[in-house]
């Protein structure tokens, strides 16, 4: 079978790349003589993972529990926002505008606010992981909602569907792949958002572990935190392209 | 040949030698607009239009394309308003879209993600129609519309004909005494176009509905109608209307290889200025 065997050939190629880069990482610092402050060997990194686990998977379920929610809240606001904007004349005149030139305030400008309002602790975090995955969630959800094909809008009107009806039988599939797009760009938005807020001032969490790090010189631990956010975002983003494939219809034309 | 005239379809019935003096009322006509007018801003989209479609007849809309069919069917199905004149059916004035009335559009209106079987039942499910009778009435049409191998399947799994067969199966599904088919088959092949037009003869002699049928067809038109009204664009209005003295039942072989039936699309193919 050519396409398993190509395949197999495709993966083999990505873990030779991988092994390749992390071993020219390990010996390229010892070689070179790189200060293990500047860049520790791939190793030590390891080792200073291992040694401070339980803080990493305390500190990682803190941050997670921030993006989540904020990611959670940026869905349900957005959504509405969204549905608000698509439906009624006057929010879309107002609201939209404000929302737009919002948008390109740059987010992580809003971080010190944040923990003025907020404080220093978990809720401030929570607010800047939901300001960063906000907007593409409203973005997305009005796209989607005005995409809707008119022919079929049409369709439903000879049929004297009510609202509602209208509204979860043809808007709602509808708007869902434009949706998911923006939840796909939200996600690791809101993990940056999270790990700012924590950068600018916070008491846990990966980002606070990373301020530690540094402060102390232990620049193991700050790639090992590093690593251990980027796995957390991979991980993340794999669950919406999981969701993803149960909206199949994207794209779909008939 | 061709009648310009309208038929002359009995509406009253004399049952004098029966002893009853009686006289059936006149069925007010199914679908009637008289001095209909349509602008979009400036643009006069439909001038002065008049012309009624009589209880079970079957009558096409030919015109040529922007003339303003679409919009004729669109008032006639309540989902526009007009300016001034009047539409009607069964005698009462359009406002809203009706129960009794079917809707087949240009484009099929299949849902990508629901199965054919759920495409088809849509309308029912909107209207509130049982679960049983629902049930009843898919299977059906399915059956009808030789779709039920594909009920399961969905939109994009079909090809053309079967998609714009499942569209009619849309319409169909709630029994409409009336039917309004703008161009149902415009996108398809001459082949799949020509056996649809068999299935929707077979369909409309079965259930005799009130048939309003938009196409630029002129084959099509001829093989399929009582009555033929022509349009013109700028602005678009009525110029001609043709009996289609062609007798019923029809069917594929026979109909079409009438010298009737010939003549009939050579003189409708004239008034539209295609033939020569
Ligand atoms: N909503 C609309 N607004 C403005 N112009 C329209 C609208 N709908 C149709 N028209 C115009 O009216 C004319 C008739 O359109 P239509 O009824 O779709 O023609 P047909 O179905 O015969 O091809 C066209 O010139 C079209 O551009
Ligand atoms: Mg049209």
């Amino acid at each position: 079978m050519p396409g398993v065997s190509s395949r197999l050939a495709a993966y083999s190629q990505v873990v030779l790349f991988f092994g390749a880069f992390l071993l020219f990482w390990e010996y390229g610092v010892r070689y070179f003589e790189v200060k293990s402050y500047i860049l520790p060997p791939i190793s030590a990194i390891a080792v200073a993972v291992w040694e401070a686990r339980s803080e990493i998977f305390e500190n990682s379920m803190y941050t997670l529990a921030e993006v989540l929610i904020g990611f959670g809240a940026a869905v349900v606001v957005g959504v509405m926002l969204g549905m608000v904007v698509y439906v009624s004349p006057f929010a879309q005149r107002t609201i939209y505008p404000l929302v737009t030139a919002l948008q390109t305030t740059p987010k992580s400008a809003l971080a010190p606010l944040m923990i003025v309002w907020f404080g220093y602790g978990f809720i401030s975090k929570v607010a800047m992981a939901f300001l960063f995955a906000f907007f593409p969630i409203v973005v997305a959800t009005l796209g989607g909602f005005a995409g809707t094909a008119k022919n079929l809008e049409e369709h439903f009107r000879a049929l004297n569907a009510g609202p509602w009806r209208t509204f979860t039988t043809l808007r709602l599939p509808s708007a869902l792949p434009s949706f998911i797009d923006g939840c796909r760009v939200a996600m690791p938005l809101a993990m940056i958002g999270a790990i700012i807020g924590e950068l600018v001032g916070s008491e846990r969490g990966l980002g606070n572990l990373i301020m530690l790090g540094t402060a102390s010189t232990r620049t193991d631990l700050v790639f090992g935190c590093i690593i251990v956010i980027t796995l957390i975002s991979l991980a993340l983003y794999a669950l919406i392209e999981f969701a993803a494939k149960s909206v199949w219809w994207r794209g779909i034309q008939v | 040949m061709v009648s310009t005239a309208s038929a002359a379809a009995p509406q009253s019935v004399n049952v004098a030698d029966m002893g009853l003096k009686m006289t059936a009322e006149p069925a007010a006509n199914h679908i009637e607009a008289r001095g209909l007018n349509k602008t979009f801003g400036s643009f006069k989209a439909l001038e002065d239009i008049d012309f009624e479609i009589r209880n079970q007849e079957f009558v096409s809309v030919l015109g040529p394309s922007g003339c303003g069919k679409s919009t004729l069917l669109r008032i006639v199905a309540g989902l526009i308003p007009y300016e001034s004149g009047s539409a009607t059916i069964k005698g009462e004035a359009v406002r809203a879209p009706r129960p009794d009335v079917g809707v087949v559009f240009q484009t099929n209106n299949m849902l990508p993600w629901l199965t054919v079987r759920r495409n088809v039942e849509l309308g029912a499910r909107i209207r509130n129609m049982p679960a049983g009778a629902r049930d009843a009435a898919v299977d059906k049409i399915l059956d009808v519309l030789s779709l039920t191998k594909f009920a399961d399947a969905h939109p994009h799994q079909l090809s053309g004909g079967m998609r714009q067969r499942a569209s009619i199966g849309q319409a169909l599904v709630l029994d409409p005494q009336i039917l309004l088919m703008d161009e149902p088959f415009g996108a398809l092949d001459a082949l799949t176009r020509d056996k649809l037009n068999v299935e929707l003869l077979r369909i409309w002699q079965e259930s005799r509905k009130t048939v309003m049928l938009i196409t630029h067809s002129i084959a099509e038109a001829v093989f399929l109608s009582d009555r033929v009204l022509v349009m013109a664009d700028r602005p678009g209005k009525i110029v001609e209307e043709v009996t289609i003295d062609l007798p019923r039942p029809r069917n594929a072989a026979t109909t079409r290889a009438m010298p009737k039936f010939g003549e009939y699309v050579a003189y409708l193919g004239k008034v539209m200025g295609v033939a020569n």
